[in-house]
């Protein structure tokens, strides 16, 4: 799994490559936007191609760790085969998700400004 | 007429995506030309998912017990249905248990409820000191 990181503003985008299980989970839960409370982060999950139970408890796992959890962590651009594994276990409740990235960061960067 | 394919794996996490990747791409092999793209790969990705829960639970707890220890995934296809096997020597477990509450922010405890949802049959059993989880899926 590859982890790239870029920033819009006070914005993290997280973009994860590969496979996310239990291999490669703890990079993710490791990385530095992941664990601050304060950062709002994007994932953008375009590239990823594949996703385990232990991959979307990382991922829910981040969600935690923020202070804001209705916007802490927002989900974009996921396949069929990621997204089956939110719905699957209806983790998709827990989360903003968006088909594209520029979008998610918008609603990131509106909502992270109205609680300021 | 079935043909078998056993692998004998180590009980370390690494070896749970390579029981997966097999699960795929023989799942791949078996699904045949004549589906459709979106079909096949549906196939091919719960067949994929469903091991990857099964052997990743079964590394889990091989850790957990601290009993580092082989496993032995078994794929058997059919002319109408790939079944695969995940044999361990851990402790046994329950499979009844009910999937976590969401609103709880679970961060484990989806794997089995995985399974049941994207594969046709799925059976527990213990056989002496050992764990034998199988799962089906209809072609």
């Amino acid at each position: 799994m590859n982890i790239t990181e870029t920033s819009n503003g006070a914005i993290a985008i997280v973009a994860i490559e590969g496979r996310l299980d239990a291999l490669s989970a703890p990079e993710l839960r490791n990385n530095r936007s992941v664990i601050d409370p304060e950062k709002t982060v994007v994932l953008n999950l375009e590239k990823l191609d594949f996703m385990n139970s232990t991959g979307l408890g990382a991922i829910v796992g981040a969600l935690n760790q923020k202070l804001q959890p209705d916007f802490g962590i927002v989900l974009s651009c996921m396949n069929d085969d990621v997204r089956s594994v939110f719905e699957i276990t209806n983790v998709q409740k827990l989360f903003h998700i968006f088909d594209d990235t520029a979008a998610a960061v918008e609603f990131a960067t509106t909502r992270q400004g109205a609680h300021t | 007429m079935s043909s078998i394919i056993t692998l004998t794996l180590p009980g370390e996490i690494m070896f749970a995506r390579l029981a997966s990747q097999t699960a795929s791409s023989l799942a791949d092999l078996v699904i045949g030309e004549n589906r459709e793209e979106s079909a096949k790969r549906k196939f091919c990705h719960a067949f994929e998912l469903a091991v990857s829960e099964a052997v990743t639970n079964s590394v889990t707890h091989a850790e957990e017990f601290d009993a580092p220890q082989m496993l032995t995934v078994t794929f058997e296809f059919e002319p109408r249905q790939l079944t695969v096997s995940v044999r361990d020597a851990n402790p046994p477990f329950s499979i009844d248990k009910s999937a976590p509450d969401i609103e709880s922010y679970p961060v484990h405890g989806f794997g089995l409820k995985i399974i049941r949802e994207i594969m046709d049959q799925f059976t527990y059993r213990r056989d002496g000191d050992a764990n034998i989880i199988t799962m089906s899926k209809s072609l």
